[in-house]
């Protein structure tokens, strides 16, 4: 170990810390999924894991202390990890048009509607999860289920 | 030949207005009427702005609904994020420490990792060593 100092911000390489979670704390595969998959997939990960969302967010508002939620976040890297799977095992060819057409167009919804509702229709099929907007004001048309929106994309 | 001569010949006759009398003169404006009334014109313009305008409003409801949806996206991915932050940051934390500890086990009543600050609240390392 070199433990000469080295100015982080003149580094020529980035930070890697080599040792490992301590054994004590159980393994967990992290997710893995760049951001377009989880973009596309973040209402469903929002449905379909809330309880361990939303018992992970009232933890870390207990102590922000990465120690204190390490069980609660294992949880919600699992429920996350078994729903991108089944993702990929019933609605493949949709998940993946979908998330190809967000790398696409800048990683917006908008100009993706059309794989978005193929996506939508089979997870609901398939899975029974709705894609649901919070505080969209009742009466309205959710943004996503709008036929003909005035914006889109520039080239047609 | 002689004047009396001429005055003979030719019957006198008095130069008079023709039968009906002139045709009036005219001397009003005449501009033929031509396209739109001003006030067709200023209509058909304000209706169009009032379209134009409605427009730009809904687009405005539109794109704030747009700007929702990526919020709730970014939202719902929160937990999952942060998650993965904390068992990397849990892991450094650890091995700091136990670098702290193995560097400073020479010092009498070391207390390793202890904050520099009177206050238990969690604070994120403020630096790190560049191995």
């Amino acid at each position: 170990m070199n433990s000469s100092f080295h100015p982080g911000e003149s580094s020529s390489h980035p930070f890697h810390e080599p040792t490992p979670l301590p054994y004590s704390i159980p393994k967990v595969n992290e997710v893995g999924a760049t951001s377009a998959p989880l973009k596309s997939s973040a209402f469903f990960i929002g449905a379909y894991c809330k309880e361990f969302n939303e018992d992970f967010m009232l933890c870390k508002a207990e102590n922000r202390e990465p120690a204190h939620c390490l069980k609660e976040g294992r949880r919600v890297t699992r429920c996350a990890i078994d729903l991108i799977n089944k993702m990929r095992e019933n609605c493949l060819q949709q998940f993946e048009a979908h998330w190809n057409c967000l790398e696409l167009n800048n990683q917006q919804y908008g100009p993706c509607r059309k794989p978005e509702r193929a996506l939508n229709k089979c997870m609901f099929e398939k899975l029974g999860l709705v894609k649901t907007i919070p505080g969209t004001a009742p009466g309205q048309t959710p943004i996503h289920e709008v036929d003909n929106p005035l914006y889109g994309r520039m080239q047609k | 030949m002689s004047r009396s001569m001429i005055t003979m010949s030719i019957p006198f006759r008095q130069d008079m207005p023709p039968v009906g009398g002139f045709e009036a003169v005219r001397y009003k404006r005449n501009l033929p009427l031509r396209g739109p009334s001003g006030l067709a014109i200023l209509g058909g313009v304000t209706a169009l702005c009032a379209y134009g305008f409605y427009r730009v409003g809904k687009g405005n409801i539109e794109k704030r609904e747009l700007q929702r949806e990526k919020i709730w996206s970014r939202i719902h991915l929160v937990p999952l994020l942060l998650a993965e932050g904390d068992r990397d940051a849990y892991r450094r934390e650890q091995a700091a420490l136990a670098r702290e500890k193995e560097i400073m086990k020479e010092v009498k009543d070391w207390e390793v990792g202890k904050s520099v600050y009177n206050n238990p609240r969690y604070r994120s390392s403020e630096y790190i060593v560049v191995l």
